[in-house]
Parts: C-alpha cells; sequence; structure tokens
C-alpha cells in the first residue's frame, strides 16, 4: 500500500539498536520512531480518506501530487528559530524534508480529490468511481 | 540529547488508555522556558494544559472528521488523546504562562520569576 512501509523494517532495527546504546531516549518520542509524517487512510464504500499529521505547516509549504494513482506529499518543515544563546533541554520535532508516497486502488477517481488543512492535519478525500460504489436497487412488486 | 536540568524531566505516563506522547522542543533563554509540542488534530477547544503545584500536564484529543462504517486501510497514529507531563523548576512564573495552539503546533512560554533572572550588576568606578 505505501512504499514507506518498506522502510519500516529498518527503522525498527534503528530503535533497538539506539535503545541499546541510549536507553534513556527511548521513550516513544517521535522524531525517531516514525517516518515522517505519519499517516492514517480509511476507506468506506464511496471514499478513500487519507489523513496526514503534520502540524505548525503553512499549506502553501504542502506538496500535493497524483500521477496515475500515485498520491505524494511532500513539503519541507522549518521550526521557529531559537536564540543561539538558549539552552536545548529537548529536540524531538521533525525538521526538514519530508515525502511520502501512498498508492491509491484503481477504484478510485482522482478528479474528485479533495484536500484540507485544519489542526494540523492535511485530510485529502478521493470518491471512488462510481461504477465501483454499490448500488441499492429498487424491487418492484408485480 | 542529555536533560541537564533534572526538574525539567518527563514524568512516565501511568495512564491506563493507550495515549500518544507528543514530539516536544524544550529551550530555556535567560528568562523564559519555550515548550513546542506536536499535537496534529487537537483543536483549541480539545486541548487541556493545567498545572497542579509543579506539574504541567498537555492533553488533547484528535478529533477527525470520519465517516461512519469506515475501514481502517492503514493507521500509523494508533491513539486519538496526547498526554505529557513535565516537572517545572520552582524558578517558574506558572501564573504566567502564554500558550499558543497554531495548527496543531503548540508554543508554550513560561516566565521565570522576577528574583531568578540573570541580573547585571553595574559597578560604579570610584
Amino acid at each position: 500500500m505505501i512504499s514507506n512501509m518498506l522502510r519500516f523494517p529498518f527503522s525498527m532495527l534503528d530503535n533497538e539498536i539506539n535503545s541499546l546504546f541510549y536507553p534513556e531516549q527511548n521513550q516513544g518520542s517521535a522524531r525517531s520512531t516514525y517516518v515522517y509524517p505519519p499517516i492514517n487512510i480509511s476507506t468506506t464504500d464511496t471514499k478513500v480518506d487519507v489523513y496526514l499529521f503534520i502540524a505548525g505547516m503553512n499549506p502553501d509549504d504542502i506538496e500535493l501530487v497524483i500521477e496515475k494513482n500515485m498520491l505524494s506529499v511532500s513539503g519541507q518543515r522549518k521550526l521557529p528559530e531559537v536564540d543561539q544563546n538558549s539552552t536545548v533541554f529537548r529536540q524531538e520535532r521533525f525538521e526538514g524534508r519530508f515525502k511520502r508516497v501512498i498508492t491509491l486502488p484503481e477504484t478510485v477517481d482522482t478528479d474528485t480529490t479533495q484536500a484540507t488543512y485544519k489542526d494540523g492535519v492535511l485530510h485529502i478525500s478521493i470518491d471512488k468511481r462510481a461504477e465501483v460504489q454499490p448500488r441499492q436497487i429498487k424491487i418492484s412488486a408485480q | 540529547m542529555t536533560t541537564k536540568n533534572k526538574e525539567l524531566t518527563t514524568q512516565t505516563n501511568n495512564a491506563e488508555v493507550a495515549t500518544i506522547t507528543p514530539a516536544t522542543d524544550i529551550y530555556e533563554s535567560k528568562d523564559a522556558v519555550a515548550l513546542y509540542v506536536d499535537l496534529p488534530g487537537v483543536s483549541k477547544e480539545s486541548l487541556d494544559i493545567d498545572v497542579d503545584q509543579d506539574i504541567l500536564t498537555i492533553k488533547g484529543t484528535i478529533s477527525l472528521s470520519t465517516p461512519d462504517n469506515m475501514q481502517a486501510t492503514y493507521i500509523d497514529v494508533q491513539a486519538n488523546t496526547f498526554e505529557r507531563r513535565f516537572t517545572l523548576g520552582d524558578e517558574l512564573d506558572v501564573n504566567k504562562i502564554e500558550a499558543k495552539l497554531d495548527q496543531g503546533a503548540l508554543e508554550l512560554t513560561i516566565p521565570k520569576l522576577e528574583q531568578h533572572k540573570p541580573k547585571k550588576i553595574a559597578i560604579n568606578v570610584a
């Protein structure tokens, strides 16, 4: 379903190794555990909804491209600048370029794609093609 | 990434419900401590920030407009609640915490008490 899934085994191994050497860091912090940004995908009979959890972005800095049935979301996340004289206690938030590619099922009609960015979640909604949606057939009595 | 200040360490999360520990950046400047917390999906209404004595708790619920009878096809975010606790040092003025939430990114500024801010003493030339 998702090309990044292929990277999961390796990032898990990374975490295993990290936890051997830096046990105190193994507290479920998001920076090293996940491929950024995390994604949820849900499907109904009529549409596919993709949610990307990218907090604090300007939607203009997110690029959304659909080519055939590949949906790719990329962008650059910049964090607010911090005074150089500050002491750093924790730095877990993702910073930098990100990209995730999702293979959509053949049954969707990408012309119907809608995308909204609210509360730091990019929600992409794509309808399934009319001919694959379930239809209810009325039975006439004779 | 070692925490020098013992008083700003994270409390272990004993909640029974599965919660997500939100990614957090913490910086200390001369006169304040700033926390930046990623809470994607959390609106102003579903965010709770409270201070009980020296424990700061940040808790937010992810509210997504998910359709009924949907099937989860792929899930990275498995819980719908973010929660994290921090112990605040007593040099911080908890009555003057400022919070700003913009597109799921929370910025908390906690100023230091006046008596704990560094002071420069002018030296008079005799």
